[in-house]
């Protein structure tokens, strides 16, 4: 991100000198394109082929001359100096906002050595947020041509940004042409077989999930110390990647391993098979093989929100201990009016000895689109920049398509449709303190078994780990991007 | 002369040779104690030893070699449940010690291991249902992240 600061303070020090010289001026003269056309062009733009290189130099002409077809002095001058005091929002941690302050006092200091793509790699988070902006101003004829521009400048970057642009000039594109499905029929639009190879791949490619699974582990195994009949409830099933871990460490602990059962609870399958079936008997198949006594029941809910706790069949907590598990599911609930209280109050129907939760740490849940675009767009360019480091290119590509969907999701929904609703630790805290859980602080043990985790992926160049007030954050370079918790119900509950 | 000559050569031919193919325990013993590489190395001399070389206590031996505490019984059944200590080596802690040379070997960095190659065993169960309709492409291994790039398909 360090880059992308130093491309903006170039392009704003272009901005200044052209200003001075009386080039700029609002021009409202765009030419409005038919949407099908635009759409068709962008759906060939992301399966990757090459512009023709006219219409790179074209751009190139028009920024300065004025004129031409792709009219970008349409973007207010003034909006360019507000670009660089959003930009750090609100983590102090970020190279970014550290570099951008600095510039207005060297501004007039700094001499100008402009290559091409770092020329474009500047014009092309200005367009992006240009484009997020007239959307939020309901300008769309600007947001537009603003889309286009960006398929241009994004396959002349390359490696992560060109990704992370593509994914977002598309999900501009469905915001403006409405073109969004809602998320249920997203999901249902691709087989079942086919998201769990996302998933898969997405599990093996990076580190996220694995740190996400084996934390919670440490923090369930080290609640039931102890406990001879143990039970979790997940409210993330897919899978069952997490548990077989959790059944080896169980299988293998001191004094035996307890009796252990199982309730997954997960969306419905779009063929109506039942997958969560399929999942408990491969993971009935592992206990065996392993001595562990295992029991299994799945349930399949639209929203977590819809559970009860007498869905549950829950025993007498004197009898079994109870973990409650969450990974990446809460935030889902933020767009229901009611939803997350519904479920917090399951929770504590429950009594579990603790509750595990691992969510995304930004705030994409902002009332104003545009914050949530700005934070959305670090966030997923930090995410994407962890991604280059994996060997394979099959992978990458099937781990960006995953997180393409959030991306979609996140800038192309709104209202009940909008599910990707990420939060920061401090705000689930609120929530969470606000409706009687108390912390509870995750071990040493999970910190060293995480920073082995990391030092296995890329040699742990970038991945970090940190501790925050009991809690686990999986860091690239500085920016925190997931983070483990565990909390348990107050001594008042 | 000849006679006493005759005798002698007769007497050094009824002297028994030792040979260590005959006595596997001790080739047991020996290559309990040989590291990574030379264990491979000794697996591939003759059907033989490569037959001896899947003693699984052998490589039990090798995983452990620089834990302490060694660990317990329980452990081994479960070992064995999941493909074995061989297997175990060389999926995980052969690449977890080449890609971490200093590494401590503690309970932390075992559980770890142990907790991948389940991990891999229970991918391993999807197998089936993979082939099914999955596209053509290999099904992923969660233990890929820990091949060395050129190995990966």
């Amino acid at each position: 991100m360090a880059e992308v600061a130093l491309k903006l303070e170039q392009l704003e020090t272009m901005m200044g000198n052209v200003q001075e010289d009386g080039l700029a001026h609002l021009a409202t003269d765009t030419v409005h394109y038919n949407p099908a056309e635009l759409y068709s062009w962008l759906d060939n733009m992301l399966t990757e082929l090459n512009p023709p290189a006219a219409s790179g130099s074209k751009v190139n002409n028009s920024f300065f001359t004025g004129g031409g077809e792709y009219d970008l002095k349409a973007i207010p001058g003034s909006a360019i100096c507000r670009r660089s005091n959003q930009f750090p929002v609100d983590s102090s941690n970020r190279v970014v906002g550290t570099t951008v302050t600095t510039t207005t006092a060297s501004e007039s200091t700094r001499p100008l050595i402009l290559v091409d793509s770092q020329d474009n790699g500047v014009r092309l988070v200005h367009a992006l947020m240009a484009c997020a902006e007239a959307v939020q101003s309901s300008n769309l004829t600007l947001a537009e041509a603003l889309v286009k521009q960006i398929g241009f400048l994004a396959v002349s970057q390359a490696g992560a940004m060109r990704k992370v642009a593509t994914y977002f000039a598309e999900a501009l594109a469905r915001r403006i042409y409405r073109l969004s499905p809602p998320q249920t029929q997203i999901d249902h639009s691709l087989s079942d077989t086919l998201q769990m190879h996302f998933y898969m791949h997405f599990y093996e490619t990076c580190p996220y999930l694995k740190f996400a699974h084996f934390t919670a582990n440490q923090a369930i195994l080290e609640a039931f110390e102890g406990k001879k009949r143990v039970h979790v409830i997940d409210f993330s099933m897919n899978q069952g990647l997490q548990w077989p871990a959790l059944m080896q460490a169980l299988a293998l602990r001191e004094g035996g391993p307890p009796s252990f059962r199982l309730t997954g609870i997960g969306p419905p399958a779009a063929d109506n098979s039942d997958h969560l079936h399929e999942v408990g008997c491969k993971l009935a198949q592992l206990a065996e093989a392993i001595h562990v006594e295992f029991e299994y029941r799945g349930f399949v809910a639209n929203s977590l929100a819809d559970l009860d706790a007498s869905m549950l069949e829950l025993r007498p907590s004197e009898t079994e201990a109870v973990a409650v598990n969450s990974v990446f599911e809460l935030h889902k609930l933020l767009g229901r009016p009611g939803g997350i209280e519904k479920v917090f109050g399951v929770v504590k129907q429950i009594k579990p000895v603790i509750f595990t939760v691992v969510e995304q740490e930004s705030n994409h849940n902002g009332p104003v689109f545009l914050d949530r675009f700005t934070e959305s767009l670090h966030y997923y360019s930090t995410l994407f920049d962890s991604l280059e480091g994996a060997p394979s290119s099959q992978d990458k590509v099937m781990s960006e398509v995953y997180l393409g969907k959030q991306i979609c999701n996140l800038v192309a929904c709104e209202g009940p449709d909008r599910v990707e609703r990420h939060e920061t630790l401090s705000q689930w805290s609120n929530r969470f303190g606000s409706s009687g859980f108390v912390p509870a602080h995750l071990g040493s043990n999970a910190f060293k078994q995480a920073s082995t985790l990391l030092a296995l992926f890329n040699r742990g160049e970038g991945y970090r780990v940190e501790e925050n007030n009991g809690c686990l954050m999986l860091s690239w370079h500085t920016r925190p991007l997931i983070t483990t918790s565990a909390w348990k119900l107050s001594a008042v509950h | 002369m000849v006679e006493k000559n005759n005798n002698e050569r007769q007497r050094v031919k009824l002297v028994p040779e030792f040979s260590i193919n005959d006595h596997q325990d001790v080739l047991v013993e020996i290559l309990r104690r040989l590291d990574g590489p030379s264990l491979c190395s000794a697996a591939c001399v003759c059907r033989l030893w490569s037959a001896v070389a899947r003693n699984d206590s052998i490589w039990e031996e090798l995983c452990f070699r620089q834990v302490s505490p060694r660990p317990s019984l329980p452990l081994r059944s479960v070992v064995s449940a999941l493909g074995g200590y061989k297997r175990l080596y060389f999926l995980c802690i052969r690449p977890v010690l080449a890609r971490l040379p200093k590494i401590i070997w503690s309970h932390d960095q075992l559980q770890l291991s142990l907790s991948l190659y389940c991990v891999h065993y229970y991918e391993r169960l999807y197998v089936g249902a993979w082939h099914e309709d999955a596209p053509p492409s290999a099904p992923p291994s969660s233990l890929m992240f820990l091949r060395k790039p050129v190995n990966v398909v």
